[in-house]
């Protein structure tokens, strides 16, 4: 109980912090929805005035694109890939060794700090006007509702869990730009963050679905729209939780090993 | 039994060999040779409850590397460590509830916060009770004057500010033991001062044990009448700062300025260690000679127009501990 209140304190802390930071917030926002607008035109020009395309409506598809730049918003609101290199680079995550508090958790929930007040401030305020004034579609049942923010969830702990295990290789590696150039091409092409993985040759649509990248983006927006549905909400539900699982393991044995090499090798 | 036991200390680290040339470059990419660095080599001291302890030693004589086994982020190769009880590797999150650590090199508070937030962080961090916590607070806001600045957020804080918040923070906790790692550099004169007598004042207050690494040999000799003193991974000296004055104290300086014109100077009794113009340095064992000898025998041949005598301070003795070693020293002199 005390624990958790801790780590709690440091998603308040987090909340509180982000408020510091009102032209951040700003920024954020424009580049979040100039990047709409543009992979919203670009898919307006390809549809080219057809209503379907690979069995998908033309609304579904800008519904997709709406939803995929809501949850882009939501993910980069927690510790960016950079910070946590930043941090490992100057020596900070191993000075956090001397807390009585584990560290992966600890940022977790300052995560959900920054990622509260983002959403609050920002992205809930703008996307519901977007849904209402655009012409998209909501899913009807409140089921779905809850099975996508379910699915969002789980995709955002797998985005977290993947995103910190590449910021913690930091500390075995001299440079780091390929570590951010693999991170950043499975974050944008095969999360299926702006093409859905239906529209990928069949070769690159199987490498896809056997990464948990997908899971981050395609499934939840998926089930949104409704592309997902019936007893294949719960496969992918599964699917996610099953990534989740080992993306969790891996960024345990990743820390482990870091944190080892902290205390052998001084860093 | 001693609230911090080292007893045959050890630390080595493998260091990545890099073969210069490109068909090294290449054949570093496949095998890595590692050459050994011996950081910390065979220390032992232990030190007791409420003790002010200062471990000094020059740049990369393995002072942090010590510390670091200290508060469990370091694992030693050889050798004990026990730290009120604990073994700080072994159990680090227990050590950490045990330590607090300064580091006046960087901060422990949120940058962007005000400095209050990073106290009520601490406070769940450490799940300090809500009386402690205020009582804590009254302390540092009495002594170290926190509530001029405690809504302001800490990247807005001068250095002495910050200064005065980070130990605050360290000890918030109440914990038993205190490092400080040169918790004065970059401070003012005043400011410096008035982190000395805080340091002393916890220290008498609450019985917190300290242990103080630092280039400035004022806050030793102000602070600590102990210091352990480390060169090249190894212990040098531990012991009273008293002895160690007393021990290399004997020697004075001579400075005497002579009237232009006159002829070189040639003293028995003395060294003359050093001469610019018209002015001389002479270095002198005060049991073997006196400075009044000294000055007497120097004025029946030249015109003295200024003089004094320089007693050492502690940071020459200090640096001629490192470049000679610690032993009895005794010099004769004869020119």
């Amino acid at each position: 109980m005390g624990q958790l209140n801790m780590y709690w304190t440091f998603t308040k802390k987090a909340f509180l912090r982000s408020s510091v930071y009102r032209f951040e917030v700003w920024s954020r926002t424009g580049s979040n929805l100039i990047f709409l607008v543009m992979w919203g035109s670009i898919w307006t020009a390809l549809y080219a005035g057809k209503e379907e395309a690979a069995g998908v409506s033309f609304t579904a598809m800008l519904t997709y694109i709406v939803v995929s730049k809501f949850l882009d918003g939501v993910n980069e609101a927690g510790t960016p890939l950079w910070d946590i290199q930043e941090k490992v680079r100057t020596g900070d995550i191993s000075l956090e060794l001397m807390r009585p508090f584990d560290v992966p958790l600890r940022y977790l929930f300052a995560d959900f700090g920054s990622v509260a007040f983002y959403m609050l401030t920002a992205l809930l305020p703008i996307y519901f006007l977007l849904f209402l004034f655009m012409d998209l579609t909501l899913p009807t049942d409140g089921f779905t509702w809850i099975y996508f923010i379910l699915s969002a969830f789980l995709g955002f702990l797998i985005r977290y869990c993947v995103e910190m295990t590449f910021g913690l290789l930091t500390f075995f590696l001299v440079e780091t730009g390929g570590i951010e150039d693999i991170f950043y091409f499975a974050m944008s092409l095969l999360s299926g963050s702006v093409i859905p993985l239906w529209f990928f040759p069949g070769w690159l649509e199987t490498i896809a679905l056997y990464l948990p990248f997908q899971s981050i983006f395609f499934l939840p927006i998926s089930i949104f729209i409704g592309e997902i549905n019936g007893s294949q909400i719960f496969t992918s539900l599964g699917i996610q939780f099953f990534w989740l699982v080992v993306c969790y393991l891996i960024l345990r044995l990743v820390w482990n090993r870091a944190s080892h090499k902290v205390v052998v090798q001084g860093g | 039994m001693s609230i911090i036991e080292v007893n045959g200390l050890h630390k080595e680290f493998l260091i990545a060999k890099r073969e210069t040339g490109v068909m090294g470059a290449i054949k570093s990419l496949f095998k890595r040779e590692f050459t050994k660095k011996e950081a910390v080599k065979d220390i032992s001291f232990s030190i007791e409850k409420g003790e002010m302890v200062g471990y000094i030693g020059p740049n990369g004589a393995g002072k942090s590397t010590t510390i670091k086994m200290l508060t469990g982020i370091l694992v030693p190769s050889a050798g004990e460590v026990t730290v009120n009880g604990i073994i700080p590797y072994e159990n680090r999150q227990a050590n950490a509830k045990n330590i607090g650590v300064v580091f006046g090199q960087r901060t422990q508070l949120w940058w962007d916060l005000p400095t209050i937030e990073s106290f009520e962080l601490l406070k769940a961090i450490y799940r300090v009770p809500d009386k402690r916590y205020k009582e804590n607070m009254a302390i540092f806001q009495e002594i170290l004057g926190l509530d001029e600045f405690i809504n302001t957020p800490v990247r807005q804080l001068s250095l002495g500010q910050r200064m005065r918040a980070d130990i605050a923070a360290s000890l918030l906790h109440d914990p038993p033991i205190l490092f400080l790692d040169e918790p004065t550099i970059g401070l003012d004169v005043v400011a410096k001062e008035k982190m000395r007598t805080f340091i002393q004042e916890i220290n008498r207050e609450k019985q917190v044990t300290v242990i103080l690494t630092t280039h400035d040999m004022e806050d030793i000799e102000k602070l600590c009448q102990r210091m352990v003193l480390i060169d090249h991974g190894q212990k040098v000296y531990d012991g009273e700062i008293l002895a160690v004055k007393e021990r290399f104290g004997k020697m004075r300086t001579l400075v005497v300025d002579l009237e232009e014109t006159s002829k070189q100077l040639y003293v028995t009794g003395g060294a003359l260690v050093k001469q610019e113009g018209y002015r001389y340095w002479i270095r002198f064992n005060r049991d073997e000679i006196s400075a009044s000898d000294l000055i007497t025998q120097i004025s029946q041949t030249h015109n003295i127009k200024d003089l004094t005598v320089e007693e050492p301070v502690i940071e020459s003795i200090i640096s001629r501990i490192y470049q000679e070693g610690f032993t009895e020293q005794h010099e004769t002199v004869h020119i």
